[in-house]
């Protein structure tokens, strides 16, 4: 069978874990408005949806974080209802959630032991014991290099998030839910090691994960949810990627490879940046013509911030001087930006604290920077703001009715599409998109890969930074590469591919060019 | 997967999520508003005097001062500051109407837009500290707060001159068509806050600023002015106050705003603004006054000692800030589902 809808298979199945038609509201939101899902004793099962479609929502129901508003739950054939996670936990769900939850302050052995530290008389816990234990605990999962001593707050990323994994693996004897495992780890070879001896055990597995090639290689069957519903249960084998970007996306994947470039090669540069220093970023000269994507690649901390910054009037440069269609300004704040000839609008790099003004509807948050324009005697009602807000939220393919809502309710996705749409809306010639396509799912990334694409092809300019070198090599028509702050290496159209970036941002080209010349 | 035909089915599940109906800002105005009217009605239980036609006409005249105060107060709490001088400009209004126009002198009322003026001044002053000098507001207010009064005692010697211009008096006191002067005054200044507040640009910027004034620079908002406008806007109201003060009393004391400040800062929390910053609305707000005043009513009027009524007013406040925060909203939404 390969698609399962509501129904719940027989317990035969060596069915866990059951849930069926759950539901949870958020205030203004309803999160999650009926999902379905069944996991069996020993497999390892995908949950698969964009940014927003109720994933994290089932996983907090599930991990006894949130108690949902309906639905039933089974665990191995006896009602499921936890109004904790510590409840959870005794019933062997536990979960390593994505937001890690380690107090970084405490040693790495007290975390893992929390909440039962070991006490010794007069109930003062026993440090010894708590050692003890905790060493035992991480040979047990081969973890036997980290000191149990040590705070966890001085560990790197990574290993924090496989203290948060071995936390959850100790406690999961019929359920475990990983949400997110791999956001920081480099390499899978571990956390799959462990899956696979806990699925030996007949623990049942849910695992999320954006990356589908990894839930591919580890995963048996896969739930996808899309707009708070389950949509379908599928095996994994059966199905191909294009069925599986469809279920979540709710249409086919339109296959967007490298486009023909709209830049202007003849025409004035519309950005020209010459000799800029400031913070990290050493002397960096280029130019952006009209209907550019210029790309900016780079390890995280090479300069790429400042240069951001800078050009947005968030920082001022110490050197240099900016140009905009060959006249010099300087740019001391974003708003000078957005009013400096043709215009620059920034796209800032954290939507939550930067991005969003949370309390006041997505419609006012895209249209706030130009207010005045659309005002009448400088009054604005909320119609005025809709309609000026419409068109350029569908350019992101911002559904229509999300406009009244606040943005702080609706999910990163969205957040992110309105933010675009902001920045489109100013009317600016030239955008600076810091890593715009940062934490969201692939359906939305199409979306703001077209209105990218469409802004160019319009005559605008465009400098972006990414962190993920595929989104590079399908959007720009340059990519620059810098290296401890200096620009390295510019690559043009087919030139672009992710080895050479690669080479060139850990600064090998760099170094070998030094040699060539000596 | 199978056919396409069964994949249309997908797509054909549109997303029926909603979004709630009713904000917590729409929440808190209705139940202001109905408990303004509850406590009216009750207060015929205690005595017959009260609940009348005449006892409303009194609380939306003694309300309009603290609506007019709390507006002011109301768009600095929004923008996230506080402004703690209202008391001593509400005072320097009244002191400076009286001792510069006075009663008999129609020559001089070109004077009354200089005391708003001047009180603007004093709200700039303010503004510079907490803007540019980054002085948290309610030091930078209190410390306006400190000299304005003083300067007000040394102005004056101890001893107020001067009485109400006649234009304030009838302001307060006239009747229009059989409704009194100050309640169609109370009228035009809601409507008057309500569009700058709520349907304004620079509202709307006052609004995006107290959300987050980091992301409102970013997205190209000025700042800077619109953390300092309030202030000033705030002290020619409390200038404004003083002045409808004088008018209703018929004269100026050096002790005349000394009981506005907390009512001020309650009827914004009352009304269902977060005291953070960002949110509420300016009716919530007028809600709030003319609760917090008809308790004041009730309370003088079945004699309880003014001891009393401030601790019913703080209690308010603090009932207010608790029932007001998001969880609370949030399990009343569980709560009315099965």
């Amino acid at each position: 069978m390969l698609i399962s809808g509501a129904c719940v298979p027989a317990i035969s199945e060596g069915l866990e874990l059951s849930v069926v038609r759950v539901g949870k509201s958020y205030g203004a939101t309803v999160a999650l408005e009926q999902a379905d899902i069944n996991l069996r004793a020993g497999e390892v099962h995908s949950l698969l949806g964009e940014n927003g479609a109720g994933k994290s929502t089932l996983v907090r129901i599930l991990a006894g974080a949130v108690v949902p508003d309906c639905g039933v739950m089974h665990l191995h054939g006896a009602p499921y209802r936890p109004m904790s996670i510590t409840e959870a936990r005794d019933q062997q769900v536990s979960t390593a959630f994505q937001e890690l939850s380690l107090v970084p302050n405490l040693s790495v052995a007290q975390n893992l032991l929390l909440p039962r530290i070991p006490k010794s008389v007069f109930f003062i816990s026993s440090a010894a014991e708590t050692m003890r234990r905790a060493s035992s605990m991480l040979a047990r999962y081969d973890l036997e290099r980290i000191d149990p001593a040590i705070e966890v707050s001085s560990l790197p990323l990574a290993d924090r998030q496989r203290l948060e994994i071995v936390r959850a693996l100790e406690n999961a004897g019929r359920v475990l839910i990983l949400d997110e495992p791999t956001a920081s780890l480099a390499e899978t070879d571990w956390l799959f090691g462990q899956i696979g001896s806990a699925t030996d055990r007949g623990v049942a597995v849910l695992y999320i994960s954006h990356r589908l090639a990894e839930v591919r290689e580890i995963c048996q069957r896969a739930t996808v949810l899309r707009n708070g519903r389950t949509i379908a249960t599928v095996s994994l084998k059966e199905a191909s990627n294009d069925d599986i970007f469809e279920m979540m996306v709710g249409r086919r994947d339109d296959h967007v490879r490298k486009h023909a470039s709209s830049a202007l090669k003849d025409a004035a540069p519309r950005l020209s940046v010459k000799s800029l220093s400031n913070g990290v970023l050493v002397d960096a000269s280029f130019n952006v013509r009209p209907g550019e994507i210029l790309a900016v690649a780079a390890l995280e901390g090479q300069g790429q911030r400042s240069l951001f910054r800078c050009l947005a009037g968030l920082e001022p440069a110490k050197s240099g001087s900016i140009e905009i269609d060959s006249r010099e300004h300087s740019i001391s704040s974003p708003r000078k930006a957005l009013k400096a000839g043709s215009g620059i609008a920034y796209l800032p790099e954290e939507r939550k604290t930067e991005g969003i003004l949370a309390g006041l509807s997505a419609a006012t948050n895209i249209v706030v920077p130009i207010l005045s324009t659309i005002s009448t005697a400088r009054l604005v009602g909320q119609n005025a703001e809709a309609e000026a807000a419409g068109p350029e939220g569908a350019k992101v393919e911002l559904s229509e009715r999300y406009l009244s809502f606040a943005i702080g309710d609706l999910s990163g996705g969205n957040q992110q599409k309105a933010l675009i749409a902001r920045t489109l809306a100013t009317g600016a010639r030239t955008l600076l998109l810091f890593d715009p396509t940062r934490g969201v799912d692939v359906g939305t990334k199409q979306a703001i890969y077209s209105a990218i694409r469409a802004f160019a092809a319009s005559g605008g300019s465009v400098l972006f930074y990414s962190s993920e070198l595929p989104e590079i090599v399908q959007l720009a028509d340059r990519c620059m590469v810098l290296y401890q702050g200096k620009i390295v290496e510019t690559f043009e159209g087919s030139a672009i591919d992710e080895q050479g970036l690669v080479a060139a941002m850990i600064g090998h080209r760099a170094t070998a060019r030094l040699r060539a010349m000596q | 997967m199978t056919s396409r035909s069964q994949n249309t089915s997908y797509i054909a599940v549109p997303d029926k999520r909603g979004n709630a109906k009713v904000s917590r800002e729409t929440i808190s105005a209705v139940s202001v508003a109905v408990l303004c009217v509850v406590i009216l009605l009750g207060s015929r239980f205690i005595s017959p005097s009260l609940g009348s036609w005449s006892q409303v006409e009194t609380v939306l005249t003694l309300g309009s001062f603290l609506v007019v105060l709390s507006f002011g107060q109301g768009l600095v709490i929004l923008s996230g500051g506080l402004d703690l001088s209202l008391p001593a400009l509400i005072t320097l209004g009244g002191v400076l109407s009286t001792a510069w126009v006075g009663a008999g002198n129609p020559d001089a009322l070109f004077l009354l837009p200089l005391v708003l003026v001047g009180c603007g001044l004093v709200g700039s002053f303010t503004a510079v500290g907490v803007v540019w000098l980054k002085v948290p507001p309610f030091i930078m207010s209190m410390a306006t707060s400190i000299m304005v009064a003083s300067a007000t005692l040394g102005m004056t010697n101890g001893t107020t001159r001067g009485a109400a211009p006649e234009l304030l008096t009838d302001l307060m006191k006239s009747q229009i068509a059989g409704v009194p002067a100050s309640i169609l005054l109370l009228l035009a200044f809601v409507f008057f806050g309500w569009v700058l507040q709520a349907r304004s640009v620079f509202g709307r910027h006052v609004y995006a600023v107290g959300t987050n004034d980091q992301a409102a620079r970013i997205a190209g908002i000025p700042v800077t002015l619109t953390q300092f406008l309030p202030y000033v806007i705030s002290a020619v109201c409390a200038g404004f106050v003083g002045m409808m003060l004088v008018g209703y009393s018929n004269g100026a004391t050096l002790r005349m705003g000394d009981n506005y400040l907390l009512p001020s800062i309650a009827a914004v929390v009352i009304g269902g603004s977060s005291i953070l910053g960002g949110r509420g609305t300016f009716l919530g707000t007028v809600g709030g006054a003319i609760l917090l005043t008809t308790l004041g009513t009730v309370i003088s009027a079945i004699g309880l000692n003014f001891g009393l009524r401030t601790i019913i007013e703080g209690s308010i406040i603090l009932i207010a800030l608790l029932v007001l925060r998001d969880e609370f909203f949030e399990r009343l939404r569980a709560f009315r589902r099965p």
